[in-house]
C-alpha cells in the first residue's frame, strides 16, 4: 500500500514542479493520508529517524532552523516540513519526498513545525521522540481560539504520550505547567539574566493567571510579555528550575530569539551534542525566511522582522529600536494567515517603542487602521508616509535609506511573503 | 475640565485590543485640552474608586479570566448599577456586555447568573455552532454607520426593556438572526464590536466624552472639532471593501 502511495506522491510532486504549480508541498500528502490514514506513523515507525515536534505561538520556524543547523553541522541528516506547510498533509508530503519507495527514511532527525491547534491531532497519529513547546501567546483569536483552550488540549495530549521527551519553557506559566505529572522526561529552559529583565508588564501580556488555580500570578521579573520569573502565592505553583538558563553564543538579536536558541541548544545537548559543537554550528546559522533575514538590494541592507501578534511585534520593535533604526516600514495585512482581525495592533506599545528619529513608512491591506494606531500613539504621521501599494512603500523606503543604513521592514505573515517576492525580484516593481 | 475614565479590569478583560478605546478617549480629550485620568479598576477595587469615575469602559476576556472577574464584580454590582442608573456613560464590549445581562447559558445548559442590569440574556449554542466572526457594520440614527470587528460564540437576545444599539448592516450582530446589534440603556452602551470600536467611530467617542462632561459639570458641552481625515479614510477603506456606503 505505502509503496503505491509513495510512488504516486513522488510523481505528483514532480509533476507539480514541472507544471510550475508552486512547490506542490501539501497535496501529495493530502492524497497519501486519504489512501492510508496511518501513513505517517507507519513510515516513521519503520525508520530510525527521531521525530522532533516544535510548537508554540512564536519562534517555531526559527527554532527548527537552529536545530537543523546544529544537526547538519554535526554531520546528521535532517529533514523538515519547510515552506510553512505545518499541517498533517505537509508532514506526509515531507515524508514522501524524504523517503525511498520502500518507505525507508534515511534521516537521523525529522523536525516538524506544528501549529498550536494541530498538535493534538498529530500526537494522535504519531508518538514523537521530542516535543519542544516554546510559548503560548494570543495570536489570531479569529482562527486559533483562546489560549486557555489550547493549553487544555495540549495537556490532554501530552498525558497520553509515554516515551516522548519534553523541552519546555519554564518562564511561560502555561507551558511550564504542562510538564506537571507527566510520565516522560521533562527538561526546562528559561532565562536568568538581569540584562533582559523588566519590572513592568507589557500591554500585550495575557497569561497572568495561575494555570493551576486561576489566581493572579506574581512576578519577580518579566523578560517579555508574560514570560518571566513567576509564582503563584495561592497554590504555590512556581517556575520550575531550568536545566539551561544561558548559552555562550546567540546567533540572533532579541530576547525572543534567545529563548528559541535556548530551546534548540537544550534539545541538542539532550541528544548528546556538546556546547563546543553547538556553538561552532550556530556560528554558521542563517536566519529563516523573513525572520531577521538580511537581504542586499542595490548595495543597501534590508532586514525583515516577521511579526505576527502583539508580542512578536513588541519584541521586533524593541530589537529594531535598539539598533537605532533610521528607516522602518510596517506592513499590516489582514488575510487568513495574518488573522482577519487587526484589533491587536492596539496592544502594541508603539508609544514607547518607536524612536522619534526613525522615519516611519506604512502600508498593507489595513494601512489606514495602522496609520490611525500610529496617530493615536502620538507619533506624527504625514500622508506621504502612508502607502496603499506595497511596491511604492518599499521603493520610497529604499530610496530614502542611505548606503550605510539598514532599511527595516516589519511585516505580518502574508505581507512578509509579498515583500520577499518584491525584494527578490520575483514580482516586478 | 477633567474626565476621569474608569477602566474595569484592564489586566483581565483586555483581550481584543480594547485598550484602544481608552487611548481614543484620552487622545481626543488631550487634543482639546481636556485633562484625563485613567483609574484602573482591577480585581479588588473599591466602590469609592468606582464612584469617582465619569465614564466607564470594560472589555472582553477569555473564559478563565471572565470567571475571576465575575467573582469580584458581583461584590460591587450594586455600586455599578447605581452609576448606570445615574446616567454615567459607559461602553461595555463583548464579555462585559453579556455580563450586564441576566444570564449566560453555557453550551452544556449550565446557567451563569449575570448582573441583570440590562434586560437581555445570552446563550452559547455549543462548540459545533460557528463563532460569529468578521468585519461588521451597524447603523445607529445618532452615530451613523458604526464599524468594527466581531468575534463571539454567544448569542444575545434583547428583552422588552432595552433598546438596540443599532441595526446590522454587515455581519451578525447580537445573534445572527434578528439584525439587532448591541444594546443601549440610559447612557450605557453594550456591543459585540471590537476593532477597537472607538478610534474608528469618532462620533461615538465624542458623544461619550461630551455626555460624561455634561453630567459631571451639569452644563451643555460643545466639543472643539478635530481633524478626522485619517479616521474617515480608515472608515472608508473598510466600508468600500464591505460594499457599504457611509
Amino acid at each position: 500500500m505505502n509503496f503505491l502511495i509513495l510512488l504516486l506522491g513522488k510523481s505528483l510532486s514532480k509533476l507539480s514542479k514541472i507544471l510550475n504549480l508552486g512547490h506542490g508541498s501539501t497535496w501529495p500528502g493530502h492524497i497519501a493520508l486519504r489512501l492510508n490514514p496511518a501513513f505517517i506513523d507507519q513510515v516513521l515507525k519503520k525508520s530510525k529517524t527521531k521525530v522532533i515536534l516544535v510548537t508554540g505561538t512564536n519562534g517555531k520556524t526559527t527554532t527548527a532552523k537552529l536545530l537543523q543547523t546544529i544537526f547538519e553541522e554535526n554531520s546528521k541528516k535532517v529533514f523538515l516540513n519547510s515552506s510553512g506547510a505545518n499541517l498533517l498533509n505537509g508532514i506526509a508530503s515531507s515524508i514522501i519526498l524524504g523517503s525511498n519507495l520502500k518507505g525507508n527514511l534515511s534521516f537521523d532527525y525529522a523536525i516538524f513545525e506544528v501549529d498550536e491547534n494541530t498538535l493534538p491531532q498529530i500526537t494522535e497519529t504519531l508518538e514523537p521522540d521530542f516535543i519542544i513547546a516554546l510559548n503560548l501567546f494570543r495570536d489570531q483569536l479569529d482562527r486559533y481560539g483562546e489560549i486557555n483552550t489550547i493549553a487544555r488540549k495540549w495537556k490532554n495530549s501530552y498525558q497520553k504520550l509515554h516515551k516522548t521527551q519534553f523541552i519546555l519553557n519554564a518562564d511561560d506559566p502555561q507551558i511550564a505547567y504542562l510538564g506537571n505529572n507527566l510520565d516522560s522526561k521533562v527538561y526546562y529552559f528559561g532565562l536568568n539574566d538581569k540584562k533582559f529583565e523588566y519590572t513592568t508588564q507589557q500591554h500585550a501580556a495575557d497569561s497572568i493567571l495561575c494555570p493551576k488555580c486561576g489566581t493572579k500570578l506574581t512576578y519577580e521579573a518579566f523578560y517579555f510579555s508574560h514570560l518571566g520569573k513567576w509564582k503563584c502565592d495561592n497554590c504555590k505553583l512556581g517556575r520550575p528550575i531550568p536545566s539551561l538558563e544561558n548559552f555562550e553564543y546567540y546567533p540572533l538579536l532579541g530576547t525572543y530569539a534567545i529563548y528559541d536558541t535556548l530551546a534548540a541548544v537544550l534539545t541538542a545537548q539532550t541528544l548528546g551534542i556538546n556546547s563546543g559543537q553547538i556553538t561552532a554550528a550556530l556560528k554558521t546559522f542563517k536566519p529563516a525566511f523573513g525572520r531577521q533575514e538580511i537581504m542586499e538590494i542595490d548595495g543597501k541592507k534590508v532586514q525583515l522582522f516577521l511579526s505576527k501578534n502583539p508580542t512578536s511585534f513588541n519584541e521586533s520593535l524593541r530589537t529594531i529600536n535598539e539598533s537605532k533604526a533610521k528607516n522602518l516600514l510596517i506592513v499590516l495585512n489582514d488575510r487568513i494567515p495574518d488573522g482577519t482581525d487587526v484589533s491587536w495592533i492596539w496592544d502594541i506599545d508603539f508609544e514607547t517603542l518607536i524612536d522619534k528619529n526613525t522615519k516611519l513608512y506604512l502600508t498593507g491591506d489595513r494601512v489606514y487602521d495602522l496609520a490611525l494606531r500610529i496617530k493615536y500613539s502620538g507619533i506624527p504621521i504625514s500622508d506621504e508616509k502612508i502607502f496603499e501599494k506595497l511596491e511604492e512603500a518599499i521603493l520610497k523606503g529604499l530610496t530614502e535609506t542611505n548606503n550605510d543604513e539598514v532599511f527595516y521592514i516589519l511585516p505580518t505573515y502574508s505581507a512578509m511573503l509579498e515583500t520577499r517576492k518584491i525584494l527578490t525580484g520575483k514580482k516586478i516593481l | 475640565m477633567k474626565l476621569i475614565i474608569g477602566w474595569l479590569y484592564p489586566t483581565l478583560m483586555n483581550i481584543y485590543g480594547d485598550r484602544g478605546n481608552i487611548i481614543a478617549l484620552q487622545k481626543r480629550c488631550e487634543w482639546r485640552e481636556i485633562q484625563t485620568e485613567v483609574i484602573k479598576l482591577d480585581v479588588g477595587f473599591t466602590e469609592n474608586e468606582l464612584e469617582k469615575c465619569d465614564i466607564l469602559l470594560m472589555g472582553g476576556a477569555q473564559d478563565k479570566q471572565q470567571e475571576a472577574v465575575s467573582k469580584d464584580l458581583f461584590k460591587k454590582a450594586k455600586a455599578l448599577q447605581a452609576m448606570i442608573e445615574k446616567n454615567i456613560p459607559g461602553l461595555y464590549i463583548c464579555g462585559a456586555y453579556q455580563f450586564l445581562g441576566k444570564y449566560y447559558k453555557e453550551a452544556n445548559g449550565n446557567i451563569i447568573n449575570c448582573l441583570g442590569i440590562f434586560d437581555l440574556y445570552t446563550e452559547n449554542p455549543g462548540e459545533n455552532a460557528k463563532r460569529l466572526i468578521g468585519n461588521a457594520v451597524f447603523e445607529n440614527k445618532k452615530f451613523g454607520k458604526v464599524i468594527g470587528f466581531e468575534n463571539h460564540g454567544g448569542r444575545t437576545h434583547l428583552g422588552k426593556n432595552i433598546a438596540l444599539f443599532g441595526k446590522v448592516v454587515k455581519g451578525f450582530g447580537n445573534n445572527g438572526l434578528d439584525q439587532t446589534e448591541g444594546a443601549i440603556y440610559k447612557n450605557s452602551f453594550g456591543t459585540y464590536l471590537h476593532g477597537p470600536i472607538l478610534p474608528k467611530n469618532p462620533i461615538l467617542t465624542d458623544y461619550l466624552i461630551s455626555k460624561a462632561l455634561e453630567i459631571k459639570y451639569n452644563q451643555q458641552i460643545i466639543l472643539k472639532k478635530l481633524n478626522d481625515n485619517l479616521e474617515q479614510r480608515a472608515r472608508l477603506a473598510i466600508a468600500k471593501r464591505l460594499s457599504v456606503g457611509i
